[in-house]
């Protein structure tokens, strides 16, 4: 696919509990590792998703955003919203809920639901001052 | 602006500084520095925002990428007590002659950071005077 014409954003928010601790570490181990974030706590998230298109002469528009709002929904906001990312959400099952582990989950989950290769970044704000983003697979099949 | 790779996770971390500063060349008169720089040439300050993101694989032990609390202390030590509440004229990066502005300053703190962070592992600094204005820098 060649650059694209444009690329559109779309903000989401979603309020979940989570822990930083990998199960295979001990409890002073994963202390150590994570300090306050393996302590059971919560954030106000916000998901950013861009896709890519080109302007639809037709419509002047280069991606439907209530299709990309419905996917969004789906495919990550009514896994996560109000659970514990840690129990609650077989789809995040085997991952430690860093935002950098977030990202590229909710990245995996996304791109299936959208048109193909439309996706072009999932970032995860944890908090006004952290952000973890990621723009797909090293290989990804996607790409045309 | 550089494009991101895929296959890599990037992080950004907020920081916040004050600091003094003024344009000036010192080798003009001031008329001069007053027609090119206006108000410019008179000392005042900003509350900046800084944004360090940087970039590569997730460690699948830890699941992040580096220690965010490390990058905080880093950062810390090197940028913002440096320039915190600082005039930054007088500091050893701009008084040799090199004015102070946002341009200036973002490329100063990527060489602060680069021989900490690694220039691959640092992908870009942005730097905002104030909420309508911000420099980006991807290193040299």
């Amino acid at each position: 696919m060649g650059p694209d014409a444009l690329t559109l954003t779309r903000t989401f928010h979603f309020s979940a509990g989570h822990r930083l601790a990998n199960p295979a570490l001990g409890e002073a181990e994963n202390r150590a590792l994570y300090g306050p974030c393996f302590r059971p706590h919560g954030h106000n998230y916000l998901l950013e998703v861009s896709v890519g298109g080109r302007v639809d002469p037709r419509t002047g528009m280069a991606a439907d955003l209530e299709a990309l709002e419905s996917a969004v929904r789906r495919a990550v906001l009514d896994l996560v919203d109000h659970r514990d990312l840690n129990a609650d959400v077989p789809a995040l099952g085997g991952i430690i809920t860093t935002g950098e582990n977030l990202a590229r989950q909710f990245w995996r989950l996304l791109s299936p639901a959208l048109p193909p290769g439309s996706l072009r970044r999932v970032a995860v704000v944890e908090t006004a001052n952290n952000t973890f983003e990621y723009y797909g697979e090293a290989d990804d099949g996607d790409t045309q | 602006m550089k494009r991101p790779e895929t296959g890599l996770v990037y992080a950004t971390r907020r920081f916040t500084f004050s600091a003094a500063h003024r344009y000036w060349r010192p080798e003009w008169s001031p008329e001069e520095n007053r027609k090119a720089f206006g108000s410019l040439t008179q000392v005042h300050g900003h509350n900046y925002t800084l944004e360090v993101t940087i970039r590569g694989g997730v460690d699948e032990r830890t699941g992040m990428l580096m220690d965010l609390g490390e990058l905080k202390r880093m950062v810390g030590e090197a940028v913002t007590q440096r320039f915190d509440h600082s005039d930054l004229n007088e500091d050893p990066l701009f008084s040799p002659g090199a004015i102070p502005t946002t341009e200036n300053l973002a490329r100063g703190v990527w060489d602060l950071l680069a021989p900490k962070l690694g220039s691959d592992r640092l992908w870009r600094i942005r730097l905002w005077e104030e909420p309508t204005f911000y420099v980006d820098y991807y290193g040299p």
